[in-house]
Parts: C-alpha cells; structure tokens; sequence
C-alpha cells in the first residue's frame, strides 16, 4: 500500500535523522539535544491533554517530577532495579493521576487549571520538605547510571533511548488521535453536550486523557532522572509548567508537529537570545503568546501550512 | 407487538409549575411522530426527558422493552437514540466527514488501549465508507472533507441529521428541524426524514411549523400546559377544538391584534 509506505518511510527517515544527529552533536550540542527530546515528549502529551482534549491542566511537570523522584528513590534507597522501579513508578504516576481526575471531573475549565495549579504547588512544598527522603531542596543527586542487559544507559546510548522514548510517544498519540477515541477528545472539546449526545462518555474520556497523558509525563520523568543523575524540586516547579503551555500554544494547539515545533523553537530560542538579552528572554515568549494567541491561533504550524497553500496555488 | 418507545405518565416539576403532568404516548418502528404545542406547553421539557438532559420526577420512558428512563444522555445514546439539536451543535474544528464520524462512536468495537498500538483501523475505514454513504443519502456527498464552518445553516442542519444516523438509531428525534430553514431547505428536510423513516427509524419531533410537520407526521400529539389534549392524525388534529382553542386560537388573536 502506498500509503503504509509512504508513512513507514517518513518513521524511518525521522528515526535515521534523529540517531544522526547524535553522532554529529557532540560535548555541550549534545546535553542541549538530550533535553530538547524530554521537552518535546512532554509538549506532545501536553499537547494531547490541552490541545486534543481541551484540558487546561497546569500538572504536567509535577507528574514529571512524580516520574523522576519515584524511580530515584527506589532505586537509590529500596535498591530496586531498573524496570521494577520503573513500572512501580508508572503505577504510582496513574494512581495518583486518577486521584486528581476523578474528582477535578466534576471541574470544568479554570477550575480545573486551579485545582492542578494547587497540587502542582503542594508537590514542590512536598520535595522540599521530605527530609533525607526526597533530598530536600538540594534533591538528590550522584547515583550511578542503569544497565539494560549489560549494556550501561549512559552517553549515546541513552540518547538513543530518548529517541525511543520520544517517537513511542509520538506513535501511541498519533494512532489514538487518528481512532475514535482522538475525535470523541476533539468532540469534547468542541462541544460537550452534543459528544455525550452522540454516545460519548465524557467524564470516562476526561479520565482516561489525564490519567493516560499524566503517565506518559511520568515515564518521561523516568527518563529524566538518568539525564544528569540529578533530580530537584526546582526541575518541576511552576516556570516550566508555563513554558510548555507557551511551546504548545505557539507551536499550533491540537496537532503532533505544533508541538514538536513550538518545543524546539522555545527550548532552543534561549541557546540565541541568552547572550542579548539573559534571562529576559521569557518576557519575548510572553510576547510571542499574545501575539499567537491575536493573529495566529494555528500556531506557527498553521503559519507553515498557509505558506504551503499559497505556494501550491501559485501556478 | 407493542410500541418501540413507551412513554408512561412522565412527569416534570420545576418547583411550582408542572412542566409535564402525566404524559404518555407511544412510538412505533418506522413512524414519524411530532410533538406539538403552543409556547411552553412542554414540549422541550418532554424532548429533554426522553433524550437524558432532565429527569423526571415520575413515570418511566421504556425502549424496546428497556427501561432506559433517566439514565445520561450517553447512554440514550448508547440504547439506539440519537438526536439533532435545534441550534445547529457541529464539532467546529473537524471536517465534515469527521463530524459524521463523531456520531458512530457508539457502533465501536476496538478497546481503547489497542488503538495505541494501531489497532481498530479496518473498523475506522468501514465507518468512513459508511459516513460518506449517509453523507450522500441526506445530500451533502461533495463536502466530506470541508470545514463545517463552510456549511450554510440548512447544510447544517442535514449533517446533524446525518451524524445522528452513524450511530444506527433505532430511534432519531429531531429538535425544531425547521426552525431557521428556508423553504426549499424544508422540503429537502422533510424528504430526508421520509426516507428515515421508510427504513424502519422511529422518528419523534418536536415543530412550531404547521405547514412543515402536517404533510409530514403519521401521527400528531398535541400538549397543552404540560398535558396531552389530543394523539391523533394530523387531518383530524387539524379540526380538533380543543387544538385550535389552544393553539391556532390564540395565534388568530394575535393577528387580529397585530392588524
């Protein structure tokens, strides 16, 4: 089929790009590149969430933070191994996501936003003040690197493994967005009474869209407290919440690429405008939302698809 | 053989005021049934009961033998009745085809998680063929992948209509469908819902338009402070004292007046 293979090229290209740019980055490229992968897997989940599903939802980073504190702590002091921690920790992350889902359902709109903004803000304070057990506020730091079968998660094998981690994300949102169930979240968002109206379950979809993009954060948490084996409270505060609502908002809302984009351009604008304008530089994405948000709602995905029509017409 | 929908002294109170006091008809396979009345007689209030928005302080709404009274509006949904809305509720960010789509939710089989691994996609192609086919059959085969925001309100209209027949009802009810339409737009409407019914559809709508629903009704019920003064046949409905005492009375009056 042409399409399938179409589509099967594109995966395997993306793939072949991504494994060669680490070859190619090197040193302080490739840290920037390291955490440009953990960003964009997060803003595509984000993106599913608030995008697809229209959930304004302001704990994407807390469950991150669930993600890389929970593994952390039980390996470096339960000595647990790796995938045991690991799906121990993914547990954790949906138990504690359906705890908030379930009631903050009965939320519409801001009040969820608030409700999500208080736990977000409680798990900081939680950090911080959980003694020899989380760290504190130094958090916890100098564990060794896993293995997988021999072979150690460090260096490029563990970019390599970001890689994974980035385009599996991408592939379950990609295939869930295209089903049923990616338009029951779009009808949802559009119009509540008419999706229930139509057969939909919109507590049940709300639910399963927290718990299930929550968790996604969370295992990329995992992957993020092997970065720098380094995990701290101040990671997953409020600031970076904000900006991968600005990276989605600017990249195009409710589409895959805008949030690979608006990542990107975001994560990678400070690298540029550090040097002008320090870290004033959140005063320009401030800016660059407004203005998205006026002339620009698509986002600059939606900008890139405009120039293409206009191109395409052109004879 | 008993009726497809039984409605059973269905009651609805808001505070003092009796909405609907003790309501019962029947509704059978294939029959197109509407609901009249003049301005808060109820009949809105007796449309949200059935559908899952309100529910009801008595009396039981049975389907096919089920007793599906005051459960959700989803799980109306999810029993075989899909609905229209009076203003024009489309899924503004999708396609045309994809709105269609979004109404035969309830027809799918694949289990959520699978479809993270790619699963359900034959399921997804047939379901596509199918809302293409409906797209066709209420006259809008060439708009399948438009904006809904291209759509005129008539348009609309039909692709709600369409959108409600993905979910295979067994029952379809249409909220005011004329209100808004142009002339030609309604007889377009009332040919779409002949044909609805000619399959086998319950169809259950509610109308101000005397000359859209007339032609079109097998049957006529007729409310009147929240009760029902008369189920019979649009001719005889027509000639019915106590109708034309509560309904086309007061809208003589009121000419009278205005002239």
């Amino acid at each position: 089929m042409n399409g399938a293979m179409r589509t099967a090229t594109a995966w395997i290209g993306g793939a072949a790009l991504l494994v060669g740019l680490t070859y190619v980055l090197g040193g302080y490229g490739l840290d920037i590149y390291r955490k440009l992968l953990l960003t964009a897997t997060l803003a595509l989940s984000y993106n599913f969430m608030f995008g697809f599903a229209g959930q304004i939802a302001l704990s994407h980073y807390t469950f991150y933070g669930i993600g890389a504190y929970s593994v952390t702590i039980l390996m470096t002091q339960a000595g647990w191994s790796l995938p045991l921690a690991a799906l121990a920790t993914i547990g954790i992350s949906a138990v504690v996501a359906l705890a908030v889902a379930i009631p903050a359902n009965r939320l519409e709109g801001f009040y969820l936003a608030l409700a999500t903004l208080a736990l977000a803000q409680i798990f900081i304070v939680a950090l911080v003040q959980g003694g020899e057990f989380t760290g504190g506020a130094d958090g916890i730091f100098g564990f060794k690197s896993p293995e997988i079968f021999g072979i150690p998660l460090s260096g490029t094998n563990f970019v390599i493994a970001l890689i994974g981690l980035f385009l599996g994300t991408l592939a379950v949102l990609q295939f869930l967005g295209r089903s049923y169930f990616g338009r029951a979240c779009r009808a949802i968002r559009d119009n509540p009474r008419a999706a229930a109206a139509m057969g939909i379950n919109v507590a049940r979809t709300n639910i399963i869209v927290f718990t299930l993009t929550s968790s996604l954060a969370a295992i990329a948490g995992i992957f993020y407290a092997f970065a720098d084996r380094f995990v701290n409270p101040y990671v997953f505060g409020i600031e970076p919440m904000f900006l991968l609502v600005f990276m989605v908002i600017v990249g195009g809302t409710g589409r895959h690429a805008g949030a690979i984009v608006g990542a990107t351009v975001l994560f990678l604008l400070p690298e540029f405008l550090g040097d002008i304008v320090g870290r004033r530089y959140i005063l320009i994405y401030g800016l660059l939302v407004v203005l998205a948000l006026m002339f620009q709602p698509n986002g600059l995905i939606g900008l890139y698809d405009q120039l293409r029509h206009r191109l395409a017409r052109r004879p | 053989m008993s009726a497809l929908l039984e409605v059973r002294n269905l009651t609805k109170r808001f505070g003092g005021l009796v909405a609907v006091e003790d309501l019962s008809f029947d509704l059978n396979a294939g029959e197109i049934l509407a609901i009249i009345g003049p301005n808060g007689a109820g009949k809105t209030t007796t449309f949200n009961l059935i559908s899952g928005s309100l529910k009801a302080n008595a009396g039981r709404v049975v389907l096919g033998g089920i007793d599906i009274t005051g459960l959700p509006p989803h799980k109306i949904a999810g029993h075989g009745i899909m609905r229209t809305f009076q203003h024009n509720m489309p899924f503004v960010s999708m396609t045309v085809i994809e709105n269609v789509l979004v109404g035969s939710h309830r027809m799918m089989r694949t289990p959520w998680p699978a479809l993270m691994a790619g699963s359900g996609m034959a399921e997804d192609r047939s379901a596509r063929v199918r809302a293409q086919e409906l797209l066709a059959f209420v006259g809008l085969p060439d708009y399948a992948d438009r904006s809904v925001g291209e759509l005129s309100f008539g348009q609309g209209r039909l692709l709600e209509t369409a959108r409600a027949l993905a979910g295979r009802p067994s029952m379809i009810m249409f909220d005011e469908p004329a209100a808004g339409l142009t002339p030609v737009e309604c007889q377009r409407l009332a040919q779409v819902i002949r044909d609805i019914a000619a399959q086998g559809i319950a169809v259950l709508l509610i109308e101000h338009d005397m000359n859209f629903l007339l032609p079109l009704a097998h049957r006529v019920v007729v409310l009147n402070f929240g009760r029902k003064i008369a189920d019979a046949l649009p001719a005889t409905i027509a000639m019915d004292a106590a109708v034309i005492a509560a309904y086309l009375g007061t809208a003589r009056r009121k000419r009278a007046r205005a002239g």
